[in-house]
């Protein structure tokens, strides 16, 4: 019974064992990445994961099935993780060195601080560090391993003694005398002189070793290094404990070589710049490298001079000693920070170090080196979860670091929110008017594409999205997205940027089809236009939403009396030509005016008296009434200001409150925009618990008290209460239920989202009475005004050609070229159209079919394309601009050339839009929305893998 | 600095209680009554219209007008508008000296009582303040410190401030300066480690019949008669040396004995940390040789990082101003504040505010300010004085306004910690020590009335300087 027994534990096991006792993951945690390097025998999981449970990994491979329960964390297929690095060497701990020349009782550990933040070695993957400390003396201390991040300080060390720190360099040789002190001093006890201390050459550093180790060896103190450093050195050659010695030059490294043999000394060299030629003796002698990188960055270049002697320092040496079989591991100067170790490793590899051995070089080498390479150093069952995550190899210095985890939590991650990047890399990249580069990648960083080419830079933790294909997000020319179903015609000043608001589902659900800009455009015409306005729906912030509006204005041509088509059109462009025209004027006579200068306001005390002398009398008493004028003012000004202050608006701004209604056991969220205009109160009110969408509420306040009324999902909606310093306390009255409110104004603005318009400047307080007057302004002509100034775009409803030829006749009038809506006739008069139209927005009937009039089958799209006029997509419906790609799949299908598709939906409808700095192609300055497919985006059977909105995914 | 050197030993415990009981040195009232329209008694007891007597420095009545009986010899001070209070308690100080480190490492055979400054600017702003009670340790700036001495701010000698001589040894678990973490690790090691080769090797050579230690002790003219004729088994609880009863105890060491005193178990000690880290170093130290139980530790903001490990061991601490420490992330720059008393008392870890500040002087201050940054009413006001008290072995004299406590009382204008409160009066001990009236800085700070016998003299050296 009992072999089997034993035999059960052996075998399915180490899963149980091994908990560590730093354990905080409460439950097992996945982590994905497109390859895992796990150094473990130089294994490389593709498409793997990584099972962590207490700090530790149960499983590195892709074979079997993630378990259910597990908390998955993914970085996708580009990623690459690596073991955690461990820094061969480190100034973590480093301080003053002591005052004996050996002193093998200083401890790193003493010098490490656990409580500090280590962020900056986290940033750069290393998760564990040799430390030392002290350096400059022939033996400096003893050196540990500790891990830079852990919950609890004292789970830090993994091993302490690691090493014997010690030097033959030029560094160990300058050891000052050794001087104590007599307390108290006196006649008879003489102040002493300081004790001259060893080693001040390189033969004197081999023999001081010798000598300590012949004192170990006979167990009596050596007087040269102090009644204790024999004691304290003897444990540590007792447990075999490795020497790290530093040594640069090739003789210290050979007189190195040498000790060690003859006293079968554990060596790890350190430095070695110059031990390229020495692979076989170190083999030989079984001794480490740790390689310092020759090199630090951030500085200018390192003059040698032109002495023969000084030899270069080369990067082949890695590469050398390796190819002789010694192990290498990496350390950077100590001057330079710990987030450039993998530097390190780069130049190794520009030495000729394979990739393996250079990865291998972080990370399991140095920790074989230090014995802790049963923890840390690779990744493999029962070690620890320390590993990094970077954006594409980590030898390839165009990676970046995307995440360090240590003991199966994330320890750093580049900071969210200040400089994001996504690198969208497509093996065919469309640009958007044509152009395509393969392959071709984009940076999107801040929201906006910062740079586009085959290979762009890649900063400190940006995401590299990979794709077969891309290209710019898709136009929607004319969507409901956003309306909530309303069907309320808005006025010429509405502004529809008011109605919309982050985080939508459906305008997540179209975003994810790859429509990422849509035009919302209101159901209904009115005789001064129907606004429109460009947005994004799934951008995360008011801000990043509205592209413009409005975008334009939407105007019906033809009429139901065929007699009064256009009439109206017609009325609104004369206005706006006036109105316009009074603008112009402004302008030019503004730029002609010239401020009269203004008398300096110098008031004098008392009029000098050769001036009062003089016979006019009335210029003196001007003289004096001005001065006390002056003083009058101030004094008014003052008077004004002592009544306590009244907020003049209590009402506008937003509200929010938690709702609680009783079915439901969550508090929700409520949000309210109010606008407050002579006692009238209007805006809108969202809260899941009230209503699905969107409510617009209206109501008045007075004398404190707030009503308000709207319609929400249940029927109508009252909510009145008191407002007192920015709260509002009352109830919501909903059908029968009452609900308690309390809510708190969070900001006095009513947040309009829409881009911030450099406002028409106020007129100063005290404006010289000969300057040119401001028009006033008409919010009603604004979007035309712009339109005369072709900064914003026209949509006309029309129909016939007589009626298209007509329409665009009286816009080519006032310089207008409008985008034609519907143009049933428009390929009848396509010569009369080409360069006076910025496109057509055709109905959605691609195909035409006129057996009557000899039109068999006609893509109408195509038709009109061919003939130099842009035409767009457009949905015509809400969630339903989803189906947008599909639409132009089909006209693709029908004939369409699929060049000019691609187009139709990205570059020409943002030219239509006048909005080509902000969206339609990828370049830069514009924002980063863009699509990622399977496949080429002019193959119709290529579907959207992932849409990228303003850097971001959208999920 | 060698030659001022003044060997002092420690004192057994019934002079140190004799001391404490001193009379008052100039014995101008026997008795005393302090009237007071509230008397906060401690933290959580108040009186309202309450009377105190003081009696030999001591007060041996406390209560309200008219259920305590008023001596008709005694004067009277105080009145209904006055707010009596006990005297703050200030644990840990480095002022009032004229120089407060010394540059040898080990040094524990020094004694600040060759440096405090008796007409010290501190001292006077300690009776202005209200601190009546004040524990002056050597400065941050060494391994192994002088010992301490808790004086109260009044006298012209230090004999006459003297509460307590030889109270608590100075280390620091942080590093001096030259000196880097590890080395001074090793070097407070290394004093103790010394420490046991001394007492080893003195034991050896008696063992050996020889007789170095009582030799060098006569030679050094030391006192070895009486108890120190005689020797002792070493006392503690942690390392011993074996044989120690064969030395006389006047012959070990000066330089060695207040260390020896530590590690028996009779010695108290402050350590200063300058960081969380050290905070670990410090409790090694205390715990590796037995005076865990008799050490506080003197934190630098920094340290409520270590708050869990401080709390677990039990000890209590000194916490240095200022009292919000800020840390800044290193790679969004965003900075995080933390009110660190308020971290120690949610830990449960008893602790006393310390008046060293840049900005103030006070007491009253720090802990006004404790309140406004969230900590409780009752904790502040300990802070400043029963727990203080308690650090200094003085919980049963001072801190607390009681029957048998030392007559350590100030008369406020207001709320002991309002902004717009004075220190009306400070009595110690029965002594009227301050006046407010009679301050005659104040008086010309805030008055602008000129000191007697001066007239004219500030305003000719200010013209001088101009």
């Amino acid at each position: 019974m009992l072999p089997l027994f034993l035999l059960a534990l052996l075998g399915a096991p180490t899963l149980g064992a091994n908990v560590p006792a730093v354990s905080t993951q409460s439950g097992p945690v996945v982590v994905r990445a497109g390859q895992i390097h796990t150094v473990d025998g130089g294994r490389i999981v593709n498409d793997g994961y990584m099972l962590i449970e207490g700090g530790l990994i149960r499983f590195v491979g892709a074979n079997q099935p993630i378990p259910p329960h597990a908390h998955v964390v993914d970085y996708g297929p580009d990623a690459v993780i690596v073991p955690g690095f461990v820094a061969a060497g480190s100034a973590l701990a480093e301080g003053a060195p002591s005052a004996r020349t050996a002193e093998p009782s200083l401890k790193a550990l003493d010098g490490f601080d656990f409580y500090a933040d280590q962020t900056d070695a986290l940033a750069g993957g290393v998760t564990s560090a040799y430390i030392t400390p002290a350096r400059g003396r022939l033996i400096a201390g003893q050196a540990a391993v500790v891990k830079l991040a852990e919950p609890s300080p004292g789970g830090r060390v993994l091993r302490a003694p690691a090493a014997i720190h010690a030097a033959i360099s030029a560094e160990a040789r300058r050891t000052p005398g050794y001087w104590e002190p007599p307390v108290p001093a006196t006649s008879d006890v003489g102040l002493g002189v300081p004790l001259e201390q060893l080693p001040r050459s390189l033969m004197g550093a081999v023999l001081a070793i010798n000598e300590l180790l012949d004192g170990v060896a006979a167990n009596r103190p050596v007087e040269a290094y102090g009644p204790f450093a024999v004691r304290d050195l003897a444990p540590l050659v007792d447990a075999k404990t490795p020497w790290r010695v530093t040594a640069f030059a090739e003789e210290e490294v050979r007189a190195l070589i040498a000790v060690a043999v003859a006293r079968r000394l554990p060596l790890i060299v350190d430095g070695a710049h110059h031990a390229g030629e020495l692979g076989e003796a170190l083999a030989a002698a079984k001794a480490g490298v740790v390689y310092e990188m020759p090199f630090i960055p951030g500085r200018a270049g390192r003059d040698r001079g032109v002495d023969a002697e000084e030899p270069e320092p080369r990067l082949d040496v890695p590469a050398r000693l390796r190819a002789a079989g010694v192990p290498v591991a990496f350390s950077v100067p100590s001057a330079v920070p710990l987030r450039d170790l993998r530097l390190a490793a780069i130049l190794g590899s520009r030495g000729g170090l394979s990739s393996a051995d250079a990865l291998r070089g972080l990370t399991l080498t140095p920790a074989e080196f230090y014995g802790v390479a049963d923890k840390v150093g690779s990744l493999a069952q029962g070690k620890h979860a320390d590993f990094a995550v970077f954006s594409g190899d980590p030898l390839d210095a165009a990676s970046s670091l995307r995440a360090t985890w240590v003991g199966g939590e994330l320890a750093f991650e580049p900071p969210a929110g200040r400089g994001t990047a996504t690198v969208i890399r497509a093996e065919e990249l469309h640009l958007g008017d044509g152009e395509v580069m393969r392959p071709g990648e984009v940076l999107v960083q801040d929201g906006r594409i910062v740079e586009v080419g085959e290979r762009v830079g890649r900063p400190l933790g940006s995401v590299v999205v990979s794709a077969p294909a891309a290209m710019p997000g898709i136009i929607d020319l004319s969507s409901r997205l956003g309306l909530e179903g309303g069907r309320r015609t808005p006025a010429t000043d509405f502004r529809l940027g008011q109605i919309v608001a982050p985080g939508d589902r459906a305008a997540r659900a179209v975003a994810r089809a790859g429509v990422t800009t849509v035009v919302l455009d209101p159901p209904g015409n009115t005789n001064t236009g129907v606004p429109m306005m460009a947005y994004r729906p799934a951008a995360e912030s008011f801000e990043g939403m509205v592209v413009a509006d409005p975008v334009g204005l939407r105007f019906a041509w033809t009429d139901g009396n065929r007699a009064r088509s256009g009439v109206a059109v017609r009325e609104a462009l004369a206005k706006a030509v006036e109105y316009q025209k009074r603008w112009v004027e402004y302008r030019e006579k503004l730029a002609a005016w010239k401020p009269t200068p203004t008398p300096p306001e110098v008031v004098l005390p008392e009029p000098p008296k050769e001036e009062a002398a003089k016979p006019e009398a009335a210029a003196d008493e001007k003289k004096e009434d001005a001065p006390k004028e002056e003083e009058k003012k101030p004094a008014r000004r003052k008077g004004k200001d002592e009544p306590k202050p009244v907020d003049p608006d209590p009402v506008t701004g937003i509200w929010t409150a938690k709702v609680e209604r009783p079915p439901l056991e969550e508090a929700t969220a409520l949000r309210m925009q109010l606008q407050l205009a002579d006692g009238a109160v209007m805006g809108f009110l969202r809260a899941e618990a009230l209503a699905e969408g969107l409510v617009e509420v209206r109501g008045h306040f007075t004398d404190g008290k707030l009503t308000l009324t709207g319609i929400g999902s249940e029927g109508l909606l009252h909510i009145t209460g008191a407002i007192e310093e920015a709260k509002l306390t009352g109830e919501i009255t909903l059908g029968a239920t009452l609900i308690a409110l309390v809510a708190e104004r969070t900001t006095r603005d009513y947040p309009v989202a829409k881009r911030s318009q450099p406002a028409a400047p106020e007129p100063a307080a005290e404006e010289p009475k000969d300057k040119p007057k401001e028009p006033r302004a008409d919010p009603r002509l604004e979007p035309l005004r712009l339109a005369l100034e072709g900064k914003a775009a026209v949509f006309v409803e029309v129909t016939r050609a007589d009626e298209i030829e007509a329409c665009v006749d009286a816009f080519a009038a006032v310089g207008i070229k409008p985008i034609l809506v519907g143009a049933d006739d428009a390929h009848l008069i396509v010569d009369r159209l080409y360069g006076r139209v910025a496109g057509v927005v055709l109905s959605h009937e691609v195909i035409e079919s006129r057996p009557e009039d000899g039109v068999l089958r006609r893509n109408r799209y195509a038709d009109l394309q061919r003939a130099g006029i842009r035409v767009g997509f457009h949905s015509g419906a809400a969630d339903g601009a989803r189906d947008l790609p599909l639409m132009v799949a089909y006209a693709i299908a029908q004939g369409m050339s699929p060049v000019s598709a691609l187009r139709a939906m990205t570059s020409d409808a943002a030219d239509m839009l006048i909005l080509s700095d902000r969206i339609g192609r990828l370049a830069p300055g514009l924002f980063g929305d863009v699509v990622l497919l399977d496949g080429s985006p002019l193959d119709p059977r290529s579907q959207v893998l992932r849409v990228v909105v303003g850097g971001k995914e959208v999920k | 600095m060698i030659q001022s050197i003044r060997f002092d030993r420690f004192l057994p415990a019934a002079l140190v209680s004799a001391l404490l009981v001193a009379a008052a040195p100039e014995a101008v009232a026997q008795k005393l009554v302090i009237e007071a329209g509230r008397i906060v008694q401690d933290a959580s007891t108040e009186i309202t219209d309450g009377i105190i007597v003081v009696e030999g420095g001591r007060i041996v009545a406390i209560g309200r007008q008219g259920e305590v009986e008023k001596p008709w010899d005694a004067p009277v001070v105080g009145g209904p508008e006055f707010v009596a209070f006990p005297g703050f308690v200030e644990a840990h100080s480095n002022r009032g000296m004229d120089r407060p480190n010394e540059n040898i490492d080990v040094a524990p055979f020094l004694d600040v009582r060759d440096s405090i400054d008796p007409i010290n600017l501190y001292f006077e702003d300690c009776r202005r303040w209200g601190m009546t009670t004040v524990n002056i340790q050597q400065g941050n700036n060494c391994v192994v410190g002088a010992q301490g001495r808790i004086v109260r701010p009044v006298g012209l000698t230090i004999e006459e401030m003297t509460v307590r001589p030889g109270y608590g040894l100075k280390l620091s678990a942080a590093a001096k300066s030259g000196k880097s973490a590890a080395t001074q690790a090793q070097a407070l090691r290394t004093a103790f480690e010394d420490l046991r080769r001394y007492l080893e090797g003195i034991v050896q050579d008696a063992k050996d019949g020889g007789d170095k230690a009582r030799r060098e002790a006569m030679f050094q003219g030391r006192d070895l008669t009486g108890e120190k004729a005689t020797g002792r088994a070493m006392g503690g609880n942690t390392w011993k040396v074996e044989g120690l009863e064969l030395i006389p105890r006047g012959a070990i060491d000066e330089k060695q004995a207040p260390l020896l005193d530590l590690v028996e178990g009779r010695g108290t000690a402050f350590i200063w940390c300058g960081s969380p880290r050290d905070v670990h170093l410090a409790l090694e130290i205390a715990r590796t040789h037995g005076f865990l139980d008799r050490t506080t530790l003197v934190l630098d903001p920094s340290c409520w990082k270590a708050a869990d490990v401080v709390a677990e061991s039990g000890v209590a601490v000194v916490l240095e101003a200022p009292l919000v420490h800020i840390e800044r992330d290193p790679l969004t720059g965003e900075e995080t504040e933390t009110f660190v008393p308020g971290v120690f008392a949610q830990k449960g870890v008893r602790f006393a505010l310390s008046s060293q500040n840049s900005s103030s002087n006070s007491l009253w201050f720090q802990a006004a300010r404790a309140i406004g940054l969230g900590l409780d009413r009752k904790t502040a006001i300990d802070a400043v004085t029963r727990v203080p008290a308690e650090i200094l072995g003085l919980g049963d004299q001072v801190g607390t306004l009681a029957v048998g406590r030392l007559a350590n009382v100030l008369l406020l204008s207001g709320d002991p910690l309002a902004n717009d409160a004075w220190v009306q009066h400070a009595i110690i001990e029965g002594e009227m020590v301050y006046d407010r009236a009679k301050d005659v800085r104040n008086k010309y700070l805030i008055d602008g009335i000129e000191p007697m016998g001066v007239e004219g003299a500030l305003d000719a050296s200010r013209a001088g300087a101009r």
